[in-house]
């Protein structure tokens, strides 16, 4: 190739040419595009030719309901870890170096904790008997235990738990590259901290909130272990609905179609957060 | 002022216990699980009536829960390896390439991670029941390893980003090979990256769910399969038992990790 010649060096022939990109690309290829790619053949195709496994989806109410509920679940659990997950991450991006690294290692450990513990955590916490129910009860300020699990609100929970990290993180990242001199500024300009808020330091770093907050949206969006056991069956999420359709139903066709328009979806929301932050800043660098 | 840690006042105060508030959110959880293991109570009662080993031994005794730990090692380990060895290759080649599509390529090594794992798990699944991999290590490796690689690339490829490859080419001319030079300048100088890289996809196999729900048989299972099992059977303390000892690896792993770093840095 031209550019070993350019290099001027000696060719650098087994990892830094294409060769070092054979093994990745044969793995991804056979392992990741091509049975995808037979999978959403098959949602056309099983059990006849055709869009019936779409015509079925999209006409019929209990589908639109789990469809419904997705979006919903997705889009209050992105909301509420983007409340949350501000206020933190703006106190990391300034408080003294210990305690921050004291609150990174609170957060790592949550993040790193695998995650059917963390799930089986809020089972025990918010079911009928459990901790929260018992407290609010012992404390008189209710007296019957709140519906906690088995419902979209077990969801919503579990999920903000799950989320939170991944919006603090790179939101610290957003907030410590704004220069503390231009509030500085707006403060000795007469700015109340209320429109310092409202006109500075909110619109900075508002691409780092949708960009975050996107990810959550996603990421929330093909949930599949949280909401299968925190949620109750009569409020189904997508992606435990394509699981059940394939391993309960037997359903291919349907299955397949379910997972196609799940994926049509996430790539195009994830094409709009490439455009947002583009390619580097999304995945980290790689 | 709102950046300046020491002017903020009142609004320091209520931001840093609305932090502290979400911090106690992110880790009771995990404490209460350590405690719950320990406690005697078999319904989960908390504050528990009194302490036992119980569970722990009850976990111990059961082989199916050792063996899918074990399962769960080798799987996760062998996938590590290759993730990392692939992610390597794959790193230098987008790094240094200079070929057309190359951003093309690095979106589509790094989609197994965007794309949702249900869908990956069907389609792989499918796919595996054709072939004859369906609940073989082999396949579980393979599927582990497409879910690992993005997690093994970015912390290799960032770091290969930020190494001066003057050195390496300074190491040819004074006569090292390009093999030579890449062994013993550059992959020590990236080592942060590469260990990290290990890290993040033995944990990508460890903690895998959703495949291993699809890809496990009745002879192979990892163990979150096990553990998946167990949760939607009851919710027994042994799970406590088991979940806690998942902690203290999480634990060891951050400990070791931040000391690596901390020895490799100097």
């Amino acid at each position: 190739m031209s550019v070993e010649a350019k290099q001027g060096i000696a060719p650098l022939r087994i990892p830094a040419g294409l060769g070092g990109l054979l093994p990745a690309l044969i793995l991804i290829g056979l392992f990741f595009v091509v049975p995808v790619l037979a999978l959403l053949l098959r949602s056309v195709t099983d059990p006849a030719p055709g869009l019936q496994n779409y015509a079925a989806l999209l006409g019929d109410v209990t589908y639109a309901r789990v469809f419904f509920n997705t979006f919903l679940v997705a889009l209050v659990v992105t909301i509420v870890t983007v409340l949350v997950a501000f206020p933190v991450a703006w106190m990391l991006a300034i408080m003294p170096a210990t305690l921050a690294s004291v609150l990174f290692g609170i957060i790592i450990l949550s993040m790193w904790t695998n995650l059917l513990t963390r799930t089986y955590a809020w089972m025990v916490l918010l079911q009928r008997t459990g901790v929260i129910n018992r407290t609010l009860m012992g404390a008189g300020i209710i007296d019957q235990p709140l519906p906690l699990i088995n419902n979209l609100t077990g969801v919503t929970i579990g999920m903000v738990y799950i989320m939170l990290p991944f919006m603090i993180l790179p939101l610290v990242g957003t907030l410590r590259a704004i220069d503390p001199m231009t509030l500085r500024a707006a403060a000795l300009c007469g700015a109340s901290p209320l429109a310092a808020f409202r006109r500075i330091l909110l619109p900075l770093s508002l691409p780092g909130i949708a960009a975050g907050g996107l990810m959550v949206f996603v990421m929330s969006l093909g949930y599949f272990v949280t909401p299968a056991l925190l949620g109750g069956t009569s409020n189904m999420m997508l992606a435990e609905m394509i699981a059940q359709m394939i391993q309960s139903l037997l359903n291919w066709g349907l299955g397949s179609a379910a997972a196609f328009i799940l994926l049509v979806v996430t790539m195009a929301l994830y094409a709009l957060q490439l455009r947002l932050v583009g390619v580097r800043r999304s995945t980290g660098g790689a | 002022m709102l950046l300046d840690y020491d002017r903020l006042g009142w609004l320091k105060v209520a931001l840093l216990a609305f932090t502290a508030l979400a911090a106690a959110f992110l880790l009771l959880p995990v404490i209460f699980i350590v405690l719950l293991s320990f406690g005697s109570s078999r319904w989960l009662a908390f504050p528990p009536p009194g302490w036992t080993l119980r569970w722990y031994q009850e976990l111990f005794a059961d082989p199916s829960w050792i063996e899918a730990a074990l399962t769960s090692a080798r799987i996760a380990t062998t996938t590590a390896i290759l993730a990392v060895v692939i992610g390597l290759l794959a790193s230098f080649a987008l790094v240094r390439g200079q070929f057309r599509g190359r951003e093309v390529l690095r979106g589509l090594l790094l989609t197994p991670m965007v794309l949702p794992v249900v869908v990956f798990a069907i389609a792989i699944y499918a796919f595996f029941l054709r072939l004859g991999l369906g609940g073989t290590t082999i396949g579980f490796v393979i599927a582990h390893t497409v879910l690992a690689l993005p997690f093994a690339m970015i912390p290799i490829a960032t770091a290969l980003e930020g190494f001066d490859k003057s050195i390496e080419d300074a190491a040819i001319v004074c006569g090292a090979s390009p093999l030579e030079a890449k062994l013993r300048i550059t992959l020590p100088s990236i080592r942060i990256g590469v260990f990290s890289a290990a890290i993040f996809s033995f944990l990508a196999s460890w903690d895998e769910v959703v495949v291993a729900i699809f890809m496990a048989s009745p002879t192979l299972q990892t163990l979150p399969v096990k553990i998946w099992g167990s949760l939607r059977s009851d919710l027994t303390p042994v799970i406590a038992a088991a979940s806690s000892l998942l902690v203290a690896l999480t634990l060891a792993l951050m400990i070791v990790t931040a000391l690596l770093r901390r020895k490799l840095q100097t």
